[in-house]
């Protein structure tokens, strides 16, 4: 079966915030937020206990947010927000509870401008090397600047394993015995 | 990109090219070694479509060692495509035709089967001798460690090194060796 996966037409982007946001001092990214109901159809009933009760609320918690009101007759609900780069989001609330309306009230606040598309990479750095980044020169002998090729220094395999011969040196030489008339010599 | 950047990208990317003595070496062993430098897998930056992959001359391939008795028993084929165009081919054939084949074959067999065999297989110059071309030899800079450690024959040690070696067992004296 196939499973989720972000369709490749609604945008694709990497992390990021704006004017770097957060590294220093935060800044709310809502500009403005725009309350559109009916005063009389049922569908905006959420809407306006919302704005009974928490409106005032939530204004006076974020004083950088200019808050509009726009009661039109006949007209569904709807939230609009506006962002401080220019980005635009609006969320119907037709038929929502006034719960509904406080969390994505919430949600909204909470977004930056940029519009929702498919994460390529979950991190983002401005620094991505502290040391300087790799090249194929650096932790390499500085003779190959000089050699002449093909050399043999550079060419000799490293010794993982003693071989039967060394081992048997070394033995002979725990055992200290003298070279010559010991061992060497064939017997009549 | 600014231009110091541009510098960065070049150095980051620079391709190397690698010497490799083939003497005395197992060839399917070394090739297991070079094709880590010709695909790039020996980088940090490395990824299959960067195109990161450095070049390997070889030399000396004429003296490489199969292992056991394969100079006899390896088997190479080959079809041409036409009616009665099989060929099997010793390994010990093959080389006396042609010195860099049997490494360049086993090269080719273990690259990855996809589409970037070819160009790996480009980056790499095999050379029966120690005969290189002026050209390749300038561009040379930096040279890869053998697999295996090359044996000493035994008129190459020093001869008082070879006297006093501790003998184990002699045959006895009147002992007629057949």
């Amino acid at each position: 079966m196939s499973g989720k996966t972000w369709n490749l037409f609604w945008g694709s982007s990497f992390v990021r915030a704006p004017l770097q946001n957060g590294v220093g001092r935060y800044v709310q990214q809502l500009q403005r937020i725009t309350f559109k109901f009916c005063k009389t159809h049922g569908g905006s009933s959420g809407m306006r206990d919302y704005i009974e009760k928490d409106l005032i609320e939530f204004a006076r918690d974020n004083p950088g947010v200019v808050v509009y009101l726009k009661p039109r007759r006949h007209r569904s609900p709807c939230l609009k927000a506006e962002y401080l780069n220019g980005g635009e989001e609006y969320i119907s609330t037709h038929m929502q509870s006034c719960e509904d309306v406080r969390k994505w009230v919430e949600y909204m606040r909470t977004r930056s401008g940029y519009p929702v598309e498919r994460l390529r990479k979950y991190q983002h750095t401005d620094h991505p090397s502290i040391q300087g980044p790799w090249n194929p020169w650096i932790h390499r002998d500085p003779l190959v600047n000089i050699a002449d090729f093909p050399q043999e220094e550079l060419s000799a395999a490293h010794e993982y394993e003693k071989c039967a011969t060394e081992e048997v040196l070394e033995l002979f030489k725990k055992q200290k015995l003298p070279v010559s008339g010991g061992i060497n010599e064939h017997h009549d | 990109m600014s231009a110091a950047k541009r510098v960065q990208q070049w150095a980051t990317f620079g391709r190397m090219w690698y010497l490799y003595d083939a003497k005395w070496q197992n060839p399917f062993h070394s090739a297991e070694k070079i094709k880590k430098y010709l695909s790039g897998r020996s980088k940090p930056i490395y990824h299959p479509l960067s195109d990161c992959g450095d070049h390997v001359v070889v030399i000396n391939s004429q003296d490489i060692a199969l292992p056991g008795i394969e100079w006899e028993k390896r088997v190479y084929f080959h079809h041409t495509g036409y009616a009665k165009g099989a060929s099997w081919t010793l390994a010990w054939e093959l080389h006396q035709i042609d010195p860099t084949m049997i490494l360049r074959k086993a090269v080719y067999n273990t690259l990855d089967k996809n589409l970037l065999r070819r160009g790996q297989m480009a980056r790499l110059h095999i050379f029966p001798n120690e005969k290189v071309p002026d050209k390749i030899l300038e561009n040379i800079s930096a040279q890869m460690r053998q697999v295996r450690q090359v044996p000493k024959r035994l008129d190459h040690y020093p001869e008082e090194e070879v006297v006093n070696f501790p003998k184990i067992f002699d045959w006895p004296k009147e002992h007629v060796i057949q």
